[in-house]
């Protein structure tokens, strides 16, 4: 059975929601884009779920041929599975450029432990959601750039609050992950088996 | 997981392993702060990574800005 998704004029997460939701009922399914952020963020989950990803691009938009391969068997998709035992994504919340409350300097070190760390153990988490004063983390000269890029190219989804990169006039400096909405946050954080909130 | 391009320096305080990297950084090398792996110790600490070739360069500035570190070990 095939589907076809039309997400033409749509905003994140959307084009990526109503994906998976086709997913769900079909074996293939295009879905149809209008921008490559949405192309990337649509194809990454669609890898992740087990399927081959084609991308045509045509005059009226970027069309996605997704055709299922398979199992969901993502290696790392089963491993976090297996070991977690939760039925949704894992998500890790950092409200703040810091770790715990008292210490504002220590605070600084463990986060930034924490952050080296979450890369170099399994299973990783799907997404990390920066607030606050934790988009910092995000934007030029931040001290865990490297350790939130392996994360994301190992397929972690990293969201900053766009609300919160307008209120520290950081918007145009994030260096890494992407700026997200209070919609996106919301509904990654409902979708989520666990909650890491630091 | 074992590193041959990277050493690490353990510190007895965290103010030390954040003044040495502070001194690095200023001197133009790379480092990075990060948790002591199991390997080395099990308590919970930092310690300071390092290119394994800048190992004479950065113990000279630590002795140079007396700061007191453990031990340096290979990653």
């Amino acid at each position: 059975m095939s589907k076809v998704v039309d997400c033409r004029g749509l905003s994140c997460p959307q084009p990526v929601i109503q994906s998976r939701k086709a997913m769900a009922e079909a074996d293939q399914v295009t879905t149809i884009v209008d921008n490559t952020t949405a192309m990337s963020n649509v194809s990454r989950m669609a890898t992740k779920e087990g399927f081959k990803v084609e991308v045509e691009e045509k005059d009226d938009g970027i069309y996605l041929h997704m055709t299922k391969v398979g199992d969901p068997s993502a290696e790392s998709t089963v491993l976090a599975e297996a070991k977690s035992g939760a039925t949704g994504p894992t998500v890790v919340l950092v409200p703040g450029d810091g770790m715990g409350r008292g210490d504002e300097e220590l605070g600084g070190i463990l986060i930034r432990s924490f952050l080296h760390t979450l890369h170099e153990v399994e299973p990783l988490p799907d997404a990390i959601i920066f607030l606050n004063s934790g988009v910092k983390l995000t934007v030029e000269g931040s001290l865990v750039q490297e350790d939130l890029e392996a994360l994301e190219q190992r397929n972690v989804e990293i969201l900053a609050c766009g609300t919160c990169l307008g209120h520290f006039g950081l918007k145009d400096k994030i260096v890494v992950g992407q700026v997200s909405n209070m919609y996106s946050i919301v509904e990654s954080l409902l979708a989520a088996g666990s909650v890491v909130a630091v | 997981m074992t590193d041959s391009e990277h050493s690490v320096v353990l510190f007895y305080s965290t103010s030390g392993a954040l003044r040495s990297e502070k001194l690095a950084k200023k001197a133009g090398l790379k480092v990075k702060l990060i948790p002591v792996p199991r390997h080395l110790s099990s308590d919970c600490g930092v310690c300071l990574r390092f290119e394994s070739s800048d190992e004479e360069n950065l113990r000279a500035i630590l002795d140079e800005s007396r700061v007191e570190f453990e031990e340096i070990s290979a990653l």
